[in-house]
């Protein structure tokens, strides 16, 4: 089961690699927002999936939107990755989660690869590149990187393209967070749970399957070149919502034989069967942020009865590592299955 | 704000946003890498695939160039087609495989774009078979034509040629569009390699010279996954 | 009519009476020694074994013999470039570039094939020994081979057909060969199907597809009535593939609809006894082939095997239709007249077939497999040495097995699964549908591959005229 001392040794990398220890926070997607709202199944989802959740009747939901970055610091407009981590609250009190981001594929395949990872991708200086070099990767036609942010003296890039040099599979996930940008609202951003599940049918069937969420509003980040702004999306959320509520869609693609199960560097294509599974409709900012944005704790492996795992190593993998990290901050323990 | 910023710093930034640098590159730095660092083009059509979503709804883009390149060459192209309206449904209807055919002309192009289910050459040849007569109109009009018809009796070099004017379809993902250029170079080297990513842009730049019409991915899809005779078999049409 | 005797024996004959077969693979080492070879082999001059023609005249041969080429064999043969390029591509490019349209994927993928297979560009010719008794075919290799002057054996595979047209898996097989117009072939059972045009099976005679001749490669002694073969050295997975069936058994006596597969107090009926689950194994077998494992199509007779039906005489219409599964193997390959998606492919994709077994015989109840203690050990290898001829592999073999064997586009009810005997099958997403006398169908799941490919080559078989040709002075 779970492996505790390669779980710290996870949440350990990860801190080591913080400007600073951020006691009693998360220490990746630290600044997030608690949203409540409701799931509704769509009428197909129950025949691919027994899970509590897909059977058609409305299930509570709790949602946190997060920055993707560690630490204290907000910076709602820089270029990062966000984070959608929910929870379909089922009878018995129990909970179904599903964490998401808006990256389409993670950049490691496994536990050994994180660890490489965190050694090569440290926080390193970052400055302007100056005026001379821009030149000189323009003659060679390349895009000379970003001019760092306001603020902005450290962050990993350098050391994540010398990572991907090194490895191919991690050349998708790693050229799709230098693209990704700021949303102009959590509600404006599709996000991927990235890892493969088996979900089971009421005729017993088995199918290996992704999940995303899709916005309904649409999809739109600001503008890259615009001065970026640190704070703006938990009040846009809530204005949002104060004046209607944000709907997404449950999407589920369904893996062929071939498409890679184990591992979620390796995207699946688009010509797979997708299926709508349901809507989301967030409701309100909640009030309680202390207990819905900051105790709240997710685990992507737990799963009403109906889901499954698969074998992939960082799935498994980040059992442990969200329980040490829950245990660290003190974080609100919740009923397994 | 870092205080470097200086004049040249802002020019920088500022000119390669410019048109003018970038007709500048055109003709300077594209022509100086492409020779530096050749590219082949990449061959055209569906990757190929074994799996089952990756062979229904295949896109097929033929980008053909006219012979007679003024509005009668263009006008010729559009009657082949008119007159064949009847041809062009049998066919469609006998074979059971096309999702969408049409017909465009661009420039002085004569451009066919289609949505087939399974094997490319399957569905050619299928096609040769039941309205060869169309295809040889059309062919007749276009560059190079001449040599592949007609087509019955050329099914090899016909399907060949179509498959030569089948656009380049770039990978959904970006970075698999690497992964296209490594497989044309029998590159299959796995961790650790000794790649630059930031190269990305100029290989892409050097594909689009070398292969200047592509397809932007392989399609978006409504309802990936099902070929022609399910959807009209669950719409229950027929099939 | 044609003249058979310009055709190489092993295109429209069975050699059924020949029951021992071994294929050398061989390199060319000498450019002129290989073409004296050549030379000698149509007449067997200087000791090298005849090439069996298709016509045999008063004298049987006692063994026969018969040669395929690649196109790497064609090139070290000196074959000049301007008819080396009117070869099709698929030929060219050879069976190994072809993988992913075979579905030799996964363990099936040509850099998991063994010696000699995993060195496709060193295999130039292909020569096949047919023999009554075993020791003959010794004795024909060594005079095909006296020493490495000409060629140079990289391997050879051996089978031998076992009594009856029995293959593993335990099915009848060797029944349906397309007959062909203008040929009288007392050999074929009849059936209702069109004769086949010639050139279904050689090159430079009217296809199926209706005004479409392919391509011959020039000179016309070179190309003219040759053909194409795509040699497949396929494994069996016997094991598995009797595991499934009890797999499938177990699943479909808890099944609800079970009885409508097999009313109760029929179980005799299908000649194992009155064991049920016995019974419906070979329900699950029969189906997965379309036809029960003692041949009898299940088009004619899908309640039990009956040895008084016809074997070849039915079509996929009215009951043949109904009761036969549109995802059976037979059916899956050979659509007769049924109704199919590509109506304008009915007919067109025949092959003509030449497999025999290899590896020991599977014995259910000897000490290989016993079904109360799943088999774990590893499996002798054994499977078929398969050959699919056609003219063209294009539109034949490969257009079979990406789109029908492989993804199921000719029939709606079975677009998005694989043949249930040879295709590349992963048991997470894999289902084939046994029909019901009511309409309705059971679909099973979990199936595995239980075939896969370890070996294979495109050869081309030259006429007599064109090995003369390929043997004349350079
Ligand atoms: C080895 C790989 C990974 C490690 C070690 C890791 C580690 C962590 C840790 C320690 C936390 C804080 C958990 C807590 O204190 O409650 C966290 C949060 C999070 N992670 Fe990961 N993670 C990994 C992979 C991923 C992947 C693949 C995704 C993409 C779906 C992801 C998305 C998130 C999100 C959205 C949160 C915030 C959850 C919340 O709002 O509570 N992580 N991660
Ligand atoms: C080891 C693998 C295979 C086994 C055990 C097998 C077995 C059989 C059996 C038992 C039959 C029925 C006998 C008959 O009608 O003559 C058959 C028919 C046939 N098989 Fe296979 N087969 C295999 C692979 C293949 C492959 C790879 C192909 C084609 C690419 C193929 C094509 C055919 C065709 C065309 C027929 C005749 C169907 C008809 O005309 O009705 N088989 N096979």
């Amino acid at each position: 089961m779970v492996d505790t001392s390669t779980a710290k040794q996870l949440v350990q990398a990860i801190i080591d690699n913080l400007e600073q220890p951020v006691p009693g926070r998360r220490p990746v997607h630290t600044i997030g927002v608690g949203v409540k709202g409701e799931f509704v199944a769509s009428d197909v989802a129950c025949t691919y999936c027994i899970a509590e959740h897909f059977n058609g009747k409305p299930v509570r939901v709790s949602v946190r939107f997060s920055n993707g970055l560690g630490g204290v610091n907000q910076h709602d407009g820089w270029s990062d990755v966000r984070g959608m981590a929910t929870r379909f609250h089922i009878s018995g009190e129990r909970g179904s989660d599903l964490i998401a981001t808006t990256l389409g594929e993670f950049f490691v395949r496994n536990v050994d690869d994180f660890f490489e990872f965190s050694k090569i991708a440290k926080r390193e200086k970052y400055e302007r590149r100056p005026w001379w070099r821009k030149v000189w990767d323009l003659l060679q036609l390349k895009i000379p990187p970003r001019n760092p942010y306001p603020d902005e003296t450290k962050n990993v890039d350098e050391g994540a393209l010398r990572y991907a040099n090194r490895h191919r599979f991690a050349q998708l996930g790693i050229f799709q967070v230098g693209l990704i940008g700021a949303p102009e609202s959590y509600a404006r951003a599709s996000y991927h749970a990235v890892h493969t599940f088996w979900v089971t049918a009421p005729d017993g069937v088995r199918r290996p399957v992704r999940f995303s969420w899709q916005p309904v509003a649409g999809v739109r980040n600001t503008d890259p070149k615009a001065v970026p702004r640190d704070r703006y999306l938990f009040d846009e959320l809530r204005d949002r919502l104060q004046r209607w509520p944000a709907r997404f869609m449950l999407m589920m693609t369904i893996g062929e034989e071939g498409d890679a199960l184990d591992d979620p560097t390796k995207p699946w294509p688009g010509t797979r069967i997708r299926v709508v599974m349901g809507t989301l409709t967030l409701l309100k900012v909640s009030e309680d942020q202390e207990a819905d944005g900051e105790r709240i704790s997710f685990n992507p492996n737990r799963l009403a009865p109906g889901i499954e795992v698969s074998n992939d190593p960082i799935l498994e993998a980040r059992l442990g590592a969200y329980e040490v990290s829950r245990e660290m901050r003190g974080g609100c323990p919740f009923k397994w299955r | 704000m870092p205080s470097d910023e200086g004049v040249l710093d802002r020019l920088v930034d500022w000119v390669h946003t410019t048109d003018v640098f970038k007709c500048v590159a055109s003709w300077t730095l594209v022509p100086y890498w492409a020779r530096r660092t050749p590219v082949k083009p990449l061959p055209g059509g569906p990757h190929p695939s074994f799996q089952h979503g990756d062979n229904v709804q295949c896109m097929m883009n033929l980008i053909m160039p006219l012979k007679v390149k003024s509005p009668i060459g263009r006008a010729e192209a559009a009657l082949a087609i008119a007159k064949n309206k009847d041809a062009i449904y049998a066919g469609l209807n006998n074979v059971g495989t096309v999702h969408f055919a049409r017909f465009v002309i661009v420039g002085d192009n004569i451009c066919m774009f289609s949505v087939y289910d399974g094997d490319f050459t399957n569905y050619i040849r299928d096609f040769i078979a039941t309205i060869g007569e169309v295809f040889n109109e059309v062919v007749k009009l276009v560059e190079g034509g001449k040599k592949v018809i007609p087509c019955e009796k050329n099914v090899e070099a016909f399907i060949q040629w179509v498959h030569e004017h089948d656009l380049y379809q770039v990978p959904d993902t970006a970075t698999d569009f690497l992964r296209d250029q490594e497989d044309l170079k029998g590159d299959r080297a796995v961790s650790p390699v000794d790649d630059d990513l930031t190269l990305l842009p100029r290989k892409l730049v050097l594909q689009l010279r070398a292969n200047a019409n592509i397809s932007l991915g392989s399609g978006y899809r409504a309802y990936p996954g099902f070929s022609v005779a399910q959807v009209r078999k669950h719409l229950k049409l027929g099939w | 009519m044609i003249n058979l005797a310009d055709l190489q024996g092993n295109i429209l004959r069975g050699y059924t009476k020949k029951p021992h077969v071994r294929y050398l693979i061989l390199e060319v080492v000498d450019r002129s020694a290989a073409r004296l070879w050549l030379a000698a082999s149509v007449s067997g001059r200087n000791g090298v074994p005849q090439i069996t023609s298709g016509d045999w005249g008063e004298n049987k041969p006692d063994t026969c013999f018969n040669i395929g080429l690649t196109y790497e064999g064609l090139c070290a043969l000196g074959t000049p470039s301007a008819s080396l390029k009117m070869f099709p591509n698929e030929f060219v490019e050879g069976m190994t570039a072809r993988a992913l349209k075979l579905g030799d994927v996964g363990a099936s993928a040509p850099e998991k094939w063994p010696a000699p297979f995993n060195e496709p560009k060193r295999i130039h010719l292909i020569a096949t020994i047919y023999a009554e008794k075993f020791e003959q075919l010794n004795e024909v290799q060594k005079r095909a081979l006296p020493d490495e002057k000409a060629f140079r054996l990289l391997g050879t595979r051996e089978g031998y057909n076992f009594p009856g047209d029995f293959v593993h898996f335990g099915y009848r097989d060797n029944i349906t060969q397309p007959r062909f117009e203008g040929v009288h072939d007392p050999e074929r059972y009849p059936d209702r199907q069109p004769r086949a045009p010639l050139g279904t099976v050689l090159l430079g005679h009217p296809t199926n597809l209706e005004g479409l001749m392919w391509r011959v490669p020039h000179p016309v002694a070179l190309g003219h009535n040759g053909t194409f073969n795509a040699f497949r050295v396929l494994k069996q997975h016997v094991a598995d593939f009797e595991r499934y069936l009890d797999r499938a058994a177990s699943y479909l006596l808890e099944h609800p609809q079970g009885y409508e597969l097999l009313p109760r107090g029929e179980e005799e009926k299908i000649g194992k006894g009155p064991s049920r689950r016995a019974a419906l194994r070979e329900i699950v077998a029969a189906n997965l082939c379309g036809r029960w494992r003692d041949g009898t199509p299940l088009a004619l007779s899908a309640d039990a095997p009956d040895p008084n039906v016809d074997l070849t005489d039915f079509d996929y219409v009215g009951v043949g239709d109904a009761r036969c599964p549109h995802g059976a193997h037979i059916r899956r390959c050979n659509p007769r007249g049924g109704q199919i998606v590509q109506r304008i492919a009915n007919n067109s994709r025949r092959l003509v077939r030449r497999g025999v077994p290899y590896g020991p015989p599977y014995n259910p109840d000897g000490p290989l497999y016993d079904p109360a203690k799943p088999y774990d050990g590893d499996e002798p290898e054994r499977g078929l040495l398969g050959n699919f001829i056609g003219a063209s592999l294009g539109a034949q073999f490969e257009a079979m097995s990406c789109d029908w064997l492989n993804l199921g586009l000719q029939d709606p009810r079975i677009t998005g699964s694989n043949d249930p005997i040879s295709g590349t099958n992963d048991p997470g997403t894999s289902w084939f549908d046994l029909p019901l006398k009511s309409g309705d169908t059971i679909r099973l799941h979990g199936l595995p591959e239980f075939v896969s490919t370890r070996g294979g080559a495109y050869t081309f078989l030259p006429s007599l005229k064109a090995i003369e040709y390929l043997g004349s002075p350079m």
